[in-house]
């Protein structure tokens, strides 16, 4: 156990440094965010929405840097031809992707902060009415069911380079399926279904509900159903990374995948 | 005729080596899976924001708005990927025609940003019923074709950095969500401040969003035109500028020796 640990600590640590020199990354975690929000509070405007707006900008960078960059890790492994290595190497591919998601997870959690710096120095607009305890606890489950997504996701772009394409291609998607930058309840009901098995929807929820949003105050219930589904997912996982290992060696065809 | 061949051989080259090593899927996934998710993402915003009667305006400017994914990311990448891959020396080496070798790089990217504004036009009459009753399908078409190429336009000159700049994808990004903000997407340029409608003026999208709108209400040719031939210039200046750019970035790259070493 130690050395997974130590494992997943040097891959994090070494995902760390990469991303601090990566354009792309301080783009993702930077610029993306700024761009939805001045984008969000100028359609939204002031008021109640503005939560929407400047929360919903983070949320999109967050978001982002999780499953895409944490996506975007394999494919790089790829192209640069150590996807192999990672493979053939007796540490766990899971090992390796839990260290190089926790630095997704801190450079997408960065996010917020430019998104709360341009709503407040340039629109003069910030999140009010917040509950402390609620809000702190939803963005843990959420950060959770993000962790638990990506992990989740990372098999597939090791198994087939399609993948990436086809979770990048829907990334924007996924802001709608989560309820970002708007409530799910407008949208038509068989996609508010689609939307309910998404495990970030209710802590998202919850987060929103935590500054005011009249969504009620059901934070327990919407906490453990985001938990058990994230969990979910984690079961869902665990074949998905037995399979990917399994496929791997029976083909040879990993980097050709 | 060789400089046809060249041309063509070119853009098919070009335009495999972008998309069909991800395999079909791949492909599809942006042609479907990303207009879907666009055109939902902010027409469902717009509605939240401006109510449901405004529908129309969100779906429209997004489902237009799509040709960027080929006009910026695909020509950009087309650029750019020869830096990638490492075969921007041979190309430089090549005693290939120029012009042609650089319009190849967005001729398909053209047509498929045609393609992908149907699909998008077609994924936003399904899901929020815009009306197209009022329009010349004629003159919606060759609006369609006239951003395509002013987009197209816009990627060729930033295409051209890729010779001096590694990290072009992410110019790629930063310019396919800003136009989202300064072309008449999501927002009139009347409501955006004024330096943002300086910057909105040079930009592609934004005369030929405003067309195919009027176009949708019933407008036609002779109301349009000054819109569409301005929408053309603009593009043509920024393929103009890409192409000097590319012509004198290759030439200091061929003095020093520095094809990749930027």
């Amino acid at each position: 156990m130690t050395a997974y640990v130590r494992a997943a600590a040097r891959a994090f640590e070494m995902s760390m440094k990469l991303r601090a020199v990566n354009p792309f990354t301080n783009f993702g975690w930077l610029v993306f965010p700024l761009i939805f929000v001045v984008l969000g509070l100028a359609l939204l405007g002031g008021g109640g929405k503005s939560a929407y707006a400047i929360l919903g900008g983070g949320l999109l960078g967050y978001w982002g840097m999780a499953y895409v960059e944490g996506g975007n890790e394999i494919q790089n492994e790829r192209w640069s031809g150590t996807l192999e290595q990672i493979m053939g190497c007796p540490t766990p591919l899971v090992v390796i992707v839990v260290g190089k998601l926790c630095s997704s997870l801190v450079f997408g959690a960065l996010s917020f902060f430019p998104a709360i710096a341009v709503g407040y120095f340039a629109f003069h607009q910030s999140v009010q009415n917040i509950d402390p305890v609620p809000f702190a606890v939803s963005f843990l489950v959420l950060t959770f069911a993000f962790f638990c997504m990506a992990v989740t996701l990372a098999p597939l772009y090791a198994m087939w380079r399609w993948a990436f394409s086809v979770t990048n291609g829907f990334e924007i998607g996924v802001y709608v399926l989560g309820g970002f930058m708007f409530p799910i309840s407008q949208l038509p009901a068989w996609l508010q279904v689609v939307a309910s098995v998404f495990a970030p929807t209710w802590a998202v929820r919850a987060l929103y509900a935590a500054t005011g949003q009249p969504f009620g105050r059901q934070y327990a219930l919407w906490w453990a159903v985001s938990i058990a589904l994230s969990c979910g997912y984690l079961v869902i996982g665990w074949f998905l990374y037995r399979l990917v290992d399994v496929r791997a060696r029976a083909t040879g065809q990993l980097a050709l995948a | 005729m060789n400089t046809l061949r060249i041309f063509f051989r070119t853009c098919w080259f070009q335009y495999r080596a972008m998309f069909n090593w991800a395999t079909p899927i791949g492909y599809l996934s942006y042609k479907f899976l990303q207009p879907i998710g666009q055109i939902l993402f902010f027409t469902e915003l717009g509605i939240f924001a401006t109510g449901r009667s405004n529908a129309l305006y969100f779906a429209l400017g997004n489902a237009l708005q799509l040709t960027a994914i080929n006009g910026i990311f695909g020509v950009v990448m087309s650029v750019g990927n020869e830096r990638q891959f490492g075969t921007l020396p041979i190309l430089l080496g090549s005693p290939a025609n120029r012009l042609v070798t650089f319009l190849g790089r967005a001729f398909v990217h053209v047509i498929d940003g045609i393609a992908g504004v149907a699909v998008g036009l077609a994924l936003a009459l399904v899901m929020f019923q815009i009306d197209l009753s009022h329009a010349n399908l004629g003159l919606l078409a060759i609006c369609v074709c006239i951003i395509s190429l002013s987009t197209a336009g816009l990627g060729l000159m930033f295409g051209s950095l890729s010779l001096i700049m590694r990290d072009v994808f992410v110019i790629a990004n930063g310019v396919y969500y800003l136009l989202l903000v300064f072309c008449g997407i999501n927002i009139p340029v009347s409501r955006l401040p004024e330096w943002a409608q300086l910057i909105s003026t040079g930009l592609p999208l934004t005369r030929g969003v405003q067309a195919t709108r009027e176009v949708v209400s019933g407008a036609g040719l002779a109301q349009v035109s000054g819109l569409l031939a301005g929408e053309l210039a603009i593009g043509l200046v920024y393929a103009l500028i890409g192409y000097s750019m590319f012509r004198w970035l290759e030439h200091q790259a061929r003095r020093g020796g520095l094809q990749e070493a930027y």
